[in-house]
């Protein structure tokens, strides 16, 4: 009875104590790489480059990596580390998004696969991004992807 | 609460008499809807007298159209409220706005080459004068087009007419804005196939870029005083709000967002900006004061517009209200919600977005399925004003 009274004590302490995560808290803010600079680095608009990976496909209006995404981001992470290029992270949205909106969302998910990529060990350096939204329609993806690009 | 109230309207549905002869509780009554009587436009009565000179009588004549189209004035002949006579000589336009009482409120000369072009500034100088609001003769609006082939920038009046194609980029631009007094454009240009902001001045002719920075700028929006621009970059490794002074160069970032910022715009004031921002749950609005010199404390807070997915939000020109493009089941939807707090009200439905005030606030322009319309909020009449233009997307009227 003793011991049940202490462990309900200690816990009631720690969960008291701020230290200590609530489960319904927010999701802490993924720490964040500023960009380097550009030069040097070829658009998708105009040039023909060639994807180094499956196109990413996020559903809705999620900015979130799932599994199947980072599973895919650690092998390119790995074939990274042969030749060490530079890769170019570029955002889609499908044409039903208002315009903006789409700009910002489709920046915000190729920051996210360049926040994961460097993760795994990809030189911030090597990497850029970029959010088309549906501004390069119709030539360019039409649906809600992140597709990164060797220069 | 819920139970006696189901419990009563069962018994009133299987004993109507009782219902009839009882009075019914307050909670009970449905709302009386009134029939609306028709909106009465509040009309001055103008009269035109005198033209004299060479090109006279074409300027009275057009003078009459430009009068009639603001709809704020009712043409007569006999006891107006207001007097309106002239010259014309060669295109220049003298105008002489005389009160009821005889008193002259204004004498002015237009010399601007064009006598369309005079007689659009004497019509918003009469408007100005009477009712304290600006006209919209010479006011404009800029919209981004595909029919090119690639999106780029266009400009026209308030009636969908003078349409000018401004950019002329390889591989587009989008997103502009017109300064509040319409002497320049901001716009996001894919100049090498990357998004940066531009700013053209339209007077001078010059074009200049304001931000080149890693990742994406764009949204650019003017300060009242048309001096700095609210804009969106992400050269920190995040999508943030920032503000850029155009005299100086430089800039500071007023969110604090791990989410996907978009679509900033001023309050009149010039001490707060409203924007979009989505921390993962759909883009919600969000208010941001300003920082002044000397003054570290700035608030950032979430404003409950009411609806889950809300952008493109802007202020009216009194900024008392906020109209955005909120999200109704799968379409977009224009709304209009009071500021601070207030109730809302859906404009138009079924895809419409991007909504844009008039500057005298009684109109409010809208993109939808690909054509422009520019919508009374008075009578709640709208007009197509650009149709089969290409898709036209994202249009803005000069503040």
């Amino acid at each position: 009875m003793r011991l049940f009274l202490l462990a309900v004590g200690v816990m009631t302490g720690l969960c008291s104590c701020t230290s200590v995560p609530s489960p319904f808290q927010e999701r802490e803010a993924d720490i964040v790489f500023a960009l380097g600079a550009r030069e040097g680095f070829k658009s998708p608009m105009g040039n023909s480059l060639k994807p180094a990976c499956p196109a990413l496909e996020f559903l809705g209006t999620s900015f979130a990596l799932t599994g199947a995404h980072r599973k895919v981001l650690t092998e390119l992470a790995a074939e990274w580390k042969q030749e060490k290029p530079r890769y170019l992270i570029a955002g889609y949205t499908p044409p039903n998004f208002p315009e903006d909106y789409a700009r910002s969302l489709s920046e915000r998910r190729a920051q996210a696969v360049r926040q994961a990529m460097i993760e795994k060990g990809v030189e911030a350096v090597n990497l850029q991004t970029v959010g088309f939204g549906h501004d390069s329609a119709p030539s360019g993806p039409t649906t809600g992807v992140v597709v990164i690009y060797k220069q | 609460m819920t139970g006696p109230r189901i419990l009563l309207i069962a018994l009133l549905l299987i004993f109507p008499s009782v219902g009839l002869a009882a009075p019914l509780p307050s909670w009970l009554k449905l709302p009386f809807v009134k029939k609306q009587a028709p909106v009465k436009l509040p009309q001055r009565k103008v009269r035109l007298g005198e033209f004299t000179g060479g090109t006279g009588a074409s300027a009275k004549k057009a003078l009459v159209e430009e009068l009639t189209d603001s709809r704020e004035f009712l043409i007569t002949e006999d006891q107006a409220d207001y007097v309106l006579s002239g010259s014309s000589v060669g295109g220049r336009v003298t105008g002489r706005l005389v009160n009821a009482e005889g008193r002259l409120l204004f004498e002015r000369t237009y010399a601007s080459p064009g006598l369309d072009e005079n007689l659009r500034i004497l019509s918003d100088d009469i408007i100005f004068e009477v009712t304290g609001k600006p006209g919209l003769a010479t006011s404009r609006m800029v919209f981004v087009s595909d029919r090119s082939g690639t999106k780029q920038v266009y400009l026209c009046d308030a009636q969908g007419r003078d349409v000018q194609q401004v950019t002329r980029h390889a591989h587009g631009a989008v997103s502009p804005t017109l300064s509040p007094d319409g002497g320049a454009i901001a716009y996001t240009a894919y100049i090498s196939g990357f998004p940066i902001v531009q700013v053209l001045d339209m007077g001078l002719g010059w074009e200049r870029t304001v931000t080149d920075t890693p990742g994406s700028s764009f949204g650019a929006a003017f300060s009242p005083d048309g001096q700095r621009l609210a804009l969106v970059m992400s050269f920190l490794g995040n999508p943030e709000i920032f503000v850029t002074d155009l005299n100086t160069n430089t800039a500071g970032c007023i969110s604090d967002t791990v989410g996907a910022p978009s679509s900033p715009s001023w309050h009149p004031d010039g001490k707060q900006i409203i924007f979009a921002d989505d921390r993962g749950r759909g883009p919600r609005l969000y208010v941001a004061e300003i920082p002044e010199k000397d003054h570290n404390e700035a608030r950032l807070y979430l404003w409950r517009a009411g609806y889950s997915f809300c952008t493109d939000p802007e202020f009216s020109p009194d900024g008392k209200k906020v109209a955005f493009t909120a999200r109704i089941g799968k379409e977009t939807a224009v709304v209009i919600k009071e500021y601070p707090q207030g109730q809302s009200i859906v404009i138009q439905g079924e895809g419409a977005q991007h909504p844009s005030w008039s500057p005298n606030g009684r109109y409010l322009c809208y993109a939808q399925h690909g054509t422009l319309y520019v919508h009374d909020l008075r009578t709640s009449q709208r007009r197509a004003v650009l149709t089969q233009y290409g898709t036209v997307s994202e249009p803005r009227w000069m503040r």
